[in-house]
């Protein structure tokens, strides 16, 4: 039996489960809401005339002679082609993960053994670009893009998302260098490391869990991004949330509608794991440098 | 064969003088160690030997090697911390065996080497343990087994027995003492605790910001402290001193008379060890009489403490020996057992 001072009285708890379940309603209903819409035509999903036909998918028996079918992912991904966009989504995101990775653990690592009085500005600075939005930069790289035709490419767009990312992966990642002691890598060194062996031994292995955490920071972002890929890439070399964008902007064509929503949730998906294998290394990267400044 | 010669070693911080001047030769096999209050310059003197922190100044030479320019893992040295720096992800025997796997010492070597080490501390029921599953003073061996797996020229401690709870600081203390005399490398060890460092070391360098104050051995330096510092620093209780003037050879002070000095006329202070000075049998050989300002039990012995020559003096007497506070006590100090100091520089007067 809990002691009677953690008892708490009824009315709170009912109050607190009302409280839970109308939260929950209210976050996650969108979610499951497009799930369920996503196996139905669209005149089911955005019946005007009765709504209740999105449950139950009248016309979708109709047409296919099931509630349920398939006819949205089927026109997404094969249709119009968004498993390009799936493909070119994951070579963005590896490839801006890899690379901010790199530069953010060198630099961090330097940064959080160095004594001088420019780390701090340097990452106050860091900070400030980090707080712009990313369309502000977007603007400013567009005419030279066009002129030095690197306009569209996924490279170019890489390494935009990695400017971007470079200031919060750095700041993440100096405060996490920062817990570790710097005994370890003097120990190392007197062990008989170079300064770079000590990193690549001694400090990295102990770093593991904020490198994961980090990396799935720049992942998220890179993975959510729209203003840059939006702006930055071609048709044929875009990822899928400007690829959901498109699709919602041609609401003319019949379908279309459900390309979008079929394609929303296979991006949300991938993500929805992600975060259920990682939410311990996410929320310890929301706290990281909470209470470090 | 390692001896290590420091030549008026310097670092400065900007305008901040951390070492000044640190001009010593430790020879190959001392036991040295480095003593002295926080922020006396001790550890910076040691980091500055194995290449932690560069010296502004001056010339550190290892064997017959200046090495200044060279890297910590050049200097042929193996360091202790104080907060051990073990490497958390490897366990006991990687930990020990990881200089040897950088420094690339044939691998065929290593089990052996390493199992060796490993005995020397008896560590060898803990090899497969993570550092976070072990003690502080298991921990401290493991830090200890590591500095001396790879048989270095020299090895550096700072402050390893800091971190330990009493009882253990005792028995790691004649570990290392024992480590030392078995593996004959020359050692450098830094500590604030004076007991430490009168057990420890041959030769005891005592350090005061930044510069040296008295280097000797252990004897030396409790026996004939070279000024008023050091006598304070060394010894438990430290060492009584008194202000008063000096004349034809009798020191005076409020409610103290010490005759049969010799020392220059004038004003001077006046120190004398707690367990050298006794509680006076009769009016004839009492030197203070003051009322007793407290009376402490140590077991051993009883520690007088009165107010007299403008401080606070102790005196140990008999362990039975019970007086109450505020009663006027005699004690006896023979002018065998003062020391003499300069009062305004501190340093020692006689010959």
């Amino acid at each position: 039996m809990a002691a009677a001072a953690q008892r708490k009285p009824v009315s709170l708890k009912v109050a607190s489960l009302v409280f839970i379940v109308i939260w929950l309603m209210v976050a996650a209903f969108p979610f499951f809401w497009t799930l369920w819409g996503s196996f139905k035509v669209e005149l089911d999903f955005f019946s005007i005339a009765d709504w209740t036909n999105a449950l139950t998918g009248d016309l979708t028996k109709e047409t296919y002679g099931r509630p349920f079918t398939g006819a949205g992912y089927y026109g997404a991904w094969v249709q119009e082609e968004f498993w390009r966009a799936a493909l070119n989504t994951f070579i963005v995101c590896f490839f801006v993960v890899v690379t901010s990775l790199t530069i953010g653990t060198l630099g961090g690592y330097a940064l959080s053994r160095s004594g001088h009085n420019y780390v701090f500005w340097l990452l106050i600075a860091a900070l400030i670009f980090r707080a712009m939005p990313p369309i502000t930069l977007v603007s400013g790289y567009l005419p030279p893009f066009f002129q030095w035709n690197l306009w569209g490419y996924l490279p170019t767009a890489i390494i935009v998302l990695v400017a971007i990312n470079q200031p919060f992966t750095l700041w993440m990642l100096h405060s996490f260098f920062q817990k570790i002691p710097k005994d370890l890598d003097e120990s190392a060194k007197v062990d008989g490391c170079t300064q770079f062996q000590a990193f690549r031994f001694v400090i990295i292995p102990v770093m593991w869990p904020g490198v994961i955490t980090t990396g799935l920071f720049s992942f998220l972002l890179a993975y959510n991004d729209f203003a840059v890929t939006a702006m930055l890439l071609n048709e044929q070399n875009r990822t899928m949330v400007p690829k959901i964008a498109a699709f919602l902007g041609t609401t003319y064509t019949e379908g279309n509608v459900m390309f979008a929503v079929a394609a929303v949730v296979s991006a949300t998906v991938p993500l929805f794991l992600l975060v259920m294998v990682f939410q311990r290394q996410i929320v310890s990267g929301l706290t990281a440098g909470a209470v470090k400044g | 064969m390692a001896e290590i010669q420091l030549k008026n070693v310097s670092k400065r911080w900007g305008s901040f003088i951390g070492v000044d001047n640190f001009d010593l030769t430790i020879a190959d096999r001392e036991f040295l160690v480095l003593l002295g209050p926080s922020g006396c310059g001790k550890t910076t003197t040691m980091r500055m030997i194995a290449g932690l922190e560069e010296a502004t100044g001056g010339e550190i030479i290892i064997g017959d090697q200046v090495v200044n320019d060279l890297e910590p893992k050049d200097r042929d040295i193996a360091m202790v911390f104080q907060s051990y720096g073990l490497y958390p992800n490897m366990n006991v025997y990687e930990n020990i065996r990881f200089p040897l796997k950088v420094r690339k010492v044939d691998p065929a070597t290593h089990d052996e080497r390493v199992m060796r080490a490993a005995d020397m501390v008896e560590l060898r029921e803990f090899l497969h343990r993570k550092p976070a599953e072990l003690s502080g003073g298991q921990r401290q061996r493991v830090a200890l087994a590591r500095a001396i797996v790879r048989e270095p020229n020299v090895f550096l401690m700072d402050e390893p027995l800091s971190n330990l709870d009493a009882k253990l600081r005792v028995s790691t203390r004649a570990q290392i003492k024992n480590l030392q005399h078995e593996l004959k490398v020359t050692t450098i060890y830094v500590t604030h605790d004076q007991i430490e460092a009168m057990t420890l070391a041959d030769r005891v360098v005592v350090m005061q910001r930044g510069v040296i104050q008295q280097v000797g051995s252990p004897t030396e330096i409790y026996d004939r402290p070279a000024n008023t510092f050091v006598a304070a620093f060394i010894g438990s209780p430290a060492m009584n001193l008194m202000e008063g003037t000096l004349s034809g050879g009798v020191f005076t002070s409020d409610h103290v008379r010490i005759a049969g000095l010799t020392g220059p006329d004038g004003p001077i202070t006046l120190g004398f060890r707690a367990e050298d000075a006794a509680v006076a049998h009769d009016s004839t050989d009492t030197e203070i009489s003051a009322p007793v300002y407290t009376m402490e039990l140590l077991g051993d012995a009883t520690m007088i403490t009165v107010k007299a020559g403008g401080a606070l003096v102790s005196v140990k007497a008999n362990k039975d020996y019970r007086i109450e506070i505020d009663e006027t006590v005699g004690l006896h100090i023979p002018a065998e057992i003062c020391h003499l100091f300069h009062h305004e520089t501190g340093a020692r007067l006689d010959g």
